[in-house]
């Protein structure tokens, strides 16, 4: 194989990925922006959502009577985690029953209705009683608006009755808890700050190798097929491993660029992620559970570096072994589309992060995303790393092999 | 550039027993032929006459399943690789990068030649004289009108000045300004040591440009001769009647 022949058939084929608006917005800006459009969008509309149900006075209706103090709770706001709740307008409602209480929801003229049916304790020695509440209970308004604040009221207001009776009794708070748990951290800092949803980094990162090395991988064979440029490349000196090896080089090629911008765009969602946990509040607890404070040391960048080569190799050689098949551009769309099951359903296991042997390092495709974990999460062992690559390669190469076979075959050819 | 080790009246294109069968079809069916080059030789029959089977054997993209082909002197089974160094083909249906200019595709060709990009520049101030190849070469091939793609896969076609050019109903689809661009320019295109082959339907186009014509017809030859001769053989007026009776002649032939 002449490296020069290979060069100048990649040259080719990425030249024309380059001129590709398309693809080029696709490889380039959509990292760019759709990384931290998703990783921080939700946390921040979230965050935005759950402090403007807080802020805002819901409606509570009121069946019954209820204890003064309970009422001054229930309409007195608080103040958590830097945040001001306001309290509910309570509303006296003319009805009884439990169904005139859900209609009352129902028709939204009031968030949610406190009913009561027996008198309630207001003080030490009172017998218990329960207390109805009705609203929506999965909606996530009604759990962060007026089912929250009812709930929160009744718990400060038992926690108040309780605290008198423990005082009349001579015991304190303290005595019910003994013992108080105090849990602290033993992950790194960069495991910390990587958040819960870290897994979601490989299947993002996966996922943009796969769409960056797409358009090129289409394009260099099956629409070479239906532009009939592939013919003339084919009766040229050119021979068909340095063919294949070309078209899986721009095609691997396509594949970095995009994992390379997809890595900045966590970068970048690091960046504005650490602005907003200055700002705290629910927005940056919401953010850095969304893993969006990712920070990489060089070892880690490699780390991820070279995983990213694996996968970016094998998803191309996948990609080209597959696609030479198809009469048509479109066609072969049709044969790529379901590989992004490939990376969606192992990367959901990726929750499970810690139960991994190293022998699932040798799984191609999933020992890449293992390390990409791994890399974020800073805890990147290099042995592992070095199987994954290797188990990577090896399938490449043998993906790489059945390309070259179909590149060589009458049928695979000229079947347009 | 001319092949190797081959004397000026060595043949360009030696078949023996040329065959392709695809399952119970025969495509080619024993095709024995010799032709020298400094001459246009015709490739006449209808769709389906085993014409584009016999040039993609030439061109190494299929190979046959019996008897030999040699282009240039070189077996095209065994030493496909220089095959392709001493070849040119442009066919109907083959097209152009349409995102990338004239020069740049004609540079990455010239790049597969192994020409250097100095000699490539020269080779493509050549072909621009000689086809006038204008305004397309820095214009992207997705622009191009068919007359501009037609010179372009010409020049791509002839970058390394291929000793033998195949040329596989090359007019197919061209406008009646290009396809007279094209005859004139494979007139002009003879010389010593090229062997052009031209394949076509079109009786017209064999009877303007070739010197000398093999007939095929269900992948067999029927006939092989200078236009002359091939008149003389069969009795007829037209290159057209002659080829209807050796079409006759061989249903004839194979009814007995």
């Amino acid at each position: 194989m002449r490296p020069e022949f290979v060069w100048r058939v990649a040259a080719r084929d990425l030249l024309s990925t380059l001129r590709d608006t398309r693809t080029l917005l696709g490889t380039v800006l959509i990292p760019l922006i759709l990384i931290p459009a998703l990783m921080l969008g939700m946390p921040l509309l979230l965050g935005q959502f759950i402090g403007g149900q807080a802020q805002e006075k819901q409606k509570v209706g009121v069946i019954g009577t209820l204890p003064p103090a309970l009422q001054a709770e229930l309409e007195r706001g608080s103040s958590s985690q830097g945040m001001t709740l306001s309290g509910v307008e309570l509303v006296p409602l003319e009805v009884d029953t439990p169904e005139a209480a859900r209609q009352a929801v129902q028709a939204e003229e009031v968030d949610a209705v406190i009913r009561v049916t027996s008198p309630l304790p207001q003080q030490e020695g009172d017998a218990p009683a329960a207390v109805q509440v009705f609203a929506k209970l999965n909606s996530l308004a009604a759990q962060t608006g007026a089912l929250g604040k009812v709930e929160a009221a009744i718990e400060n207001y038992n926690q108040a009755l309780a605290a008198r009776r423990l005082e009349a009794a001579g015991l304190s708070e303290d005595d019910l808890s003994p013992v108080t748990l105090d849990p602290q951290d033993a992950a790194t800092a960069q495991e910390a700050s990587s958040g819960q949803l870290a897994f979601l980094i490989p299947l993002l990162m996966l996922n943009f190798i796969l769409s960056g090395a797409m358009a090129t991988a289409l394009d260099s064979t099956a629409g070479e097929k239906e532009r009939g440029t592939l013919e003339s490349l084919l009766v040229s000196p050119v021979r068909r491993a340095e063919v294949v090896a070309g078209k899986l080089l721009a095609t691997a090629l396509s594949a970095l660029v995009a994992a390379l911008f997809s890595v900045l765009g966590f970068l970048g969602t690091g960046l504005i992620a650490g602005a907003l946990l200055l700002r705290g509040g629910m927005q940056a607890e919401l953010s850095q559970a969304f893993g969006g404070q990712l920070t990489l040391g060089g070892g880690s960048f490699s780390g991820l570096l070279l995983s990213a080569v694996g996968a970016a190799v094998l998803i191309s050689a996948l990609l080209i072994a597959l696609s030479i098949y198809a009469r048509s551009y479109k066609e072969a769309q049709t044969y790529v589309t379901p590989l992004s099951l490939l990376i969606v359903v192992p990367a959901l296991f990726l929750q499970f992060n810690d139960g991994f042997s190293a022998a699932f390092y040798a799984v191609p495709l999933f020992g890449s995303m293992l390390s990409v974990m791994d890399a974020v999460t800073g805890t990147l062992k290099w042995p592992q790393l070095w199987l994954s690559l290797g188990a990577n390669l090896l399938a490449a190469l043998l993906l790489g092999a059945l390309a070259l076979r179909s590149f060589s075959r009458e049928e695979v050819i000229f079947r347009n | 550039m001319n092949p190797p080790a081959l004397a000026p009246t060595d043949a360009l294109l030696d078949l023996r027993n040329l065959s392709k069968r695809y399952g119970t079809f025969t495509a080619l069916d024993g095709v024995t032929l010799s032709v020298e080059g400094g001459q246009v030789f015709g490739l006449l029959g209808p769709n389906g006459a085993g014409k584009t089977t016999l040039l993609r054997i030439l061109a190494t993209l299929l190979r046959p399943t019996g008897g030999t082909a040699a282009v240039a002197g070189l077996d095209v089974t065994r030493q496909p690789d220089a095959v392709r160094q001493h070849i040119g083909v442009v066919n109907g249906g083959m097209g152009l990068p349409a995102r990338l200019t004239g020069r740049e595709i004609l540079h990455s060709f010239a790049g597969f030649y192994g020409l250097s990009r100095e000699q490539a520049e020269q080779r493509i101030a050549e072909l621009d004289a000689a086809l006038d190849l204008g305004r397309t070469l820095d214009t992207r091939a997705g622009e191009y009108s068919t007359g501009m793609r037609q010179k372009v896969t010409i020049a791509r076609a002839v970058i390394q000045d291929p000793a033998v050019l195949i040329l596989d109903e090359a007019a197919s689809g061209l406008d009646i300004f290009a396809r007279r661009a094209l005859l004139d320019w494979v007139a002009a295109a003879r010389r010593p040591g090229r062997l052009t082959l031209y394949s076509t339907h079109v009786m017209s186009e064999v009877e303007e440009v070739c010197d000398r014509v093999a007939v095929l017809h269900g992948g067999r030859l029927l006939a092989e001769g200078t236009q002359l001769e091939l008149l003389a053989r069969t009795g007829a007026q037209t290159l057209e009647q002659a080829f209807f009776r050796l079409v006759e002649q061989d249903g004839a032939a194979h009814a007995s």
